[in-house]
């Protein structure tokens, strides 16, 4: 009996800390998203059903957003994924100085967004930035680029900045990984005749499968969940060029003080996600 | 097991003391939020001073984020709907219509009329503070007159005169704009509908139902986007230049002209000497005006228990000399005549064109609207605009439609 009730007992602080942080607000949130709630009318807050849901599917910005959104976590953690990668597999050979390369990779990761949002910001300036000053005297620019200010060029910008802050996550992991394939595996493939590549493909990554889909959903959901890089570089500017559907709800709760609208596109955001989240696990169940 | 429990009775007793002390001895705490441009500035000085002259007040000054106005304004709403705003803090005019509809503020009315201070403040203040309902909930504080900063050595030397209207202006930037400088620092940022009002509402559009969507406020939208899409004498990067890029674009030389206001005129007398001055924003076609009044006011909060020390507070910062100690922090002008007279914070020419654009002075209506409107529709619609993705006519609709529909 007691040894049954020692994992909710263990669980229970977890869990009873998870439902007041996260199930409450989150519970509030969707019925926020019932109602009108506007910041500055705090008196008014009629229930309002669907309107919420009927006005966010029915608005361009929405799905322009959402869109948005699909390009920014594909492009941002697929990048990340393949550098980090290649990171990991460099990190995980012998050389001088490994050591010290193992923790300057992982700097990005530690700095808080606001910082690597301004310090992009303020390199990709268009008069006083390092990128065009450097571009412009080596001559591999003809004329600086304003690139925070054309609808294209921002988008990326933002998706640079997000890779190079993340890419450490799947090197590091991936590392761990990496060390955790027994050598003999890739001794036994060598004698059995596997070149690199055929080590590569038949040890290293099914070695590695678990990791990387795990890596990789937690990565998705960090980064479509994420807004404050692009708050800081771009503000969802220019236009609405690189307005994702976190920053949207932000942007309408937040800075338009509508809470009833921007509680919907948070509850649409996050069924979304729980969509990525559900697939996974029946994928990761065992047959 | 007895005498254990009437010693703890005894010591129950005991703690209860403090509480059951005469009310008036004890001291009145006052929650006061503000926000410095420079985070260095600390009010900690004038709390004390405050505090010394008033021993029965403690003020508890919270220094709160700004984040361009958003972050303050919502962090203000949210801490009032929960119950836990302060007691009083700066404010700004645009606020004064959501938080008017929140029953958030405590008239002024009373105290204002039996304040000594008041006559020492210009009646153009009082007239720029009083509400939609004839009441007054702000308390002027600081101001600043947003003015056009202009290289004059490079307009000496294209052999122009400094521009006094539009036509004047758009010569200036074409003589002034370069291989490597422009003309104009265009902020299509946030805060970039103080420029906007500048040539769009001094042009001939105006804030009322139909007065933006006006052919007289298409076309001076029309030219003032034409400034960056046809004319190019703003950079590339204006649809997203924001506070940080036009101020150090004009301290590096890389821009003739921009708007801004006295918080900058150290920092550009610093950086560029005589070279710079500051004029008022040119007149449009029909002789008209429109430079944006930047105020920083107090409020007293409905909610405080503590009312009248709050404006004690408040009023204590808004007198004589006190204000231009405040206003050193803020690198803002002081709201007191007596304070301004004497006034040598920043060089002289910059306060003499806050001065002369005075009569041009004017504030965004004050709407609920009005905060989102400079927030967010301004910028994304802006920018749209600026990049070529909307008309500059679909763009006023947009306004038209937000004000006035």
């Amino acid at each position: 009996m007691r040894e049954a009730a020692t994992p909710y007992a263990l669980l229970g602080p977890a869990l009873a800390a998870t439902a007041l942080l996260v199930l409450f607000p989150a519970a509030q949130t969707v019925w926020t998203s019932f109602h009108q709630l506007i910041l500055f009318r705090p008196k008014s807050q009629p229930f309002v059903g669907l309107d919420n849901y009927v006005w966010a599917l029915g608005d361009p910005v929405f799905w322009q957003s959402l869109t948005r959104s699909l390009l920014w976590v594909v492009a941002s953690v697929g990048l990340q994924f393949t550098l980090g990668f290649i990171t990991a597999l460099l990190l995980h050979r012998r050389f001088a100085w490994r050591g010290i390369a193992r923790a300057l990779v992982v700097v990005p990761w530690a700095l808080p967004s606001v910082i690597i949002g301004l310090i992009w910001t303020w390199m990709l300036d268009f008069n006083l930035g390092l990128i065009n000053t450097l571009g412009v005297r080596l001559g591999l620019l003809d004329a600086p680029v304003a690139f925070m200010s054309q609808p294209g060029t921002a988008l990326a910008a933002v998706i640079l900045a997000v890779v190079w802050q993340g890419f450490p996550f799947f090197a590091v992991t991936l590392l761990a990984g990496l060390q955790g394939i027994p050598a003999e595996l890739y001794e036994a493939a060598s004698i059995d005749g596997a070149g690199p590549l055929s080590r590569f493909v038949h040890v290293t990554l099914p070695g590695l499968a678990g990791v990387i889909a795990t890596a990789l959903l937690l990565r998705m959901i960090w980064v479509a969940n994420s807004l404050d890089l692009i708050l800081v570089m771009t503000g969802g500017g220019p236009g609405t060029a690189t307005q994702t559907l976190p920053l949207h709800a932000f942007l309408t709760a937040w800075s338009g003080g509508d809470f009833g609208h921007g509680s919907a596109l948070a509850v649409l955001l996050s069924l979304l996600l729980l969509g990525v989240v559900v697939a996974y696990v029946a994928r990761s169940k065992p047959a | 097991m007895i005498a254990r429990r009437r010693l703890l009775t005894a010591t129950a007793a005991l703690a209860t003391v403090p509480l059951s002390r005469p009310h008036a001895q004890r001291k009145t705490t006052l929650r006061w939020w503000y926000h410095f441009d420079d985070p260095k500035a600390s009010p900690a000085d004038l709390v004390r001073d405050f505090e010394a002259a008033n021993p029965d007040i403690k003020i508890e000054a919270e220094n709160i984020p700004w984040g361009g106005g958003a972050d303050y304004d919502t962090r203000l709403y949210t801490s009032l709907i929960a119950g836990n705003g302060p007691d009083a803090a700066m404010v700004k005019l645009q606020n004064l219509p959501r938080l008017l509809e929140m029953e958030a503020l405590a008239p002024l009315d009373n105290w204002l009329d039996a304040w000594s201070g008041r006559a020492d403040i210009s009646d153009d203040f009082w007239r720029l503070h009083r509400a939609a309902d004839g009441k007054r909930y702000y308390l002027p504080l600081q101001y600043v007159v947003l003015y056009l900063y202009v290289r004059q050595d490079w307009l000496a030397k294209a052999g122009l005169p400094m521009p006094q209207d539009f036509a004047g202006f758009l010569a200036a930037g074409k003589a002034m704009t370069g291989a490597d400088r422009w003309g104009f620092g265009l902020r299509g940022g946030a805060g970039g509908h103080d420029f906007w009002g500048s040539f769009v509402l001094g042009g001939g559009a105006e804030m009322k139902k139909g007065g933006l969507n006006s052919e007289a406020g298409r076309a001076a939208n029309r030219w003032f986007i034409d400034l960056h899409r046809t004319q190019h004498i703003t950079p590339p990067s204006a649809p997203t230049d924001g506070f940080a890029q036009v101020i150090n674009n004009m301290k590096a030389g890389r821009t003739a002209m921009t708007i801004h206001h006295v918080g900058s005129a150290n920092d550009m007398q610093a950086a560029l000497g005589d070279a710079i001055t500051a004029v008022p924003v040119p007149r449009g076609p029909q002789g008209k005006g429109w430079t944006s009044f930047g105020d920083g006011s107090s409020a007293v909060f409905a909610a405080s228990k503590n009312k009248e020390a709050a404006f004690k507070w408040i009023s204590w910062l808004s007198t004589g000399e006190n204000n231009a100690a405040f206003n050193k922090l803020s690198g803002q002008l002081p709201v007191t005549s007596s304070a301004l007279k004497t006034w040598t914070v920043q060089p002289k020419r910059f306060i003499d064109a806050s001065a002369a654009s005075m009569p041009l002075a004017n504030v965004l209506p004050s709407l609920p609207q009005t905060g989102d409107f400079t927030r967010t529709v301004w910028p994304q619609t802006t920018q749209k605009a600026l990049l070529g993705e909307i008309t500059p006519d679909a763009m006023m609709e947009t306004f038209e439609k937000l004000f006035f529909a």
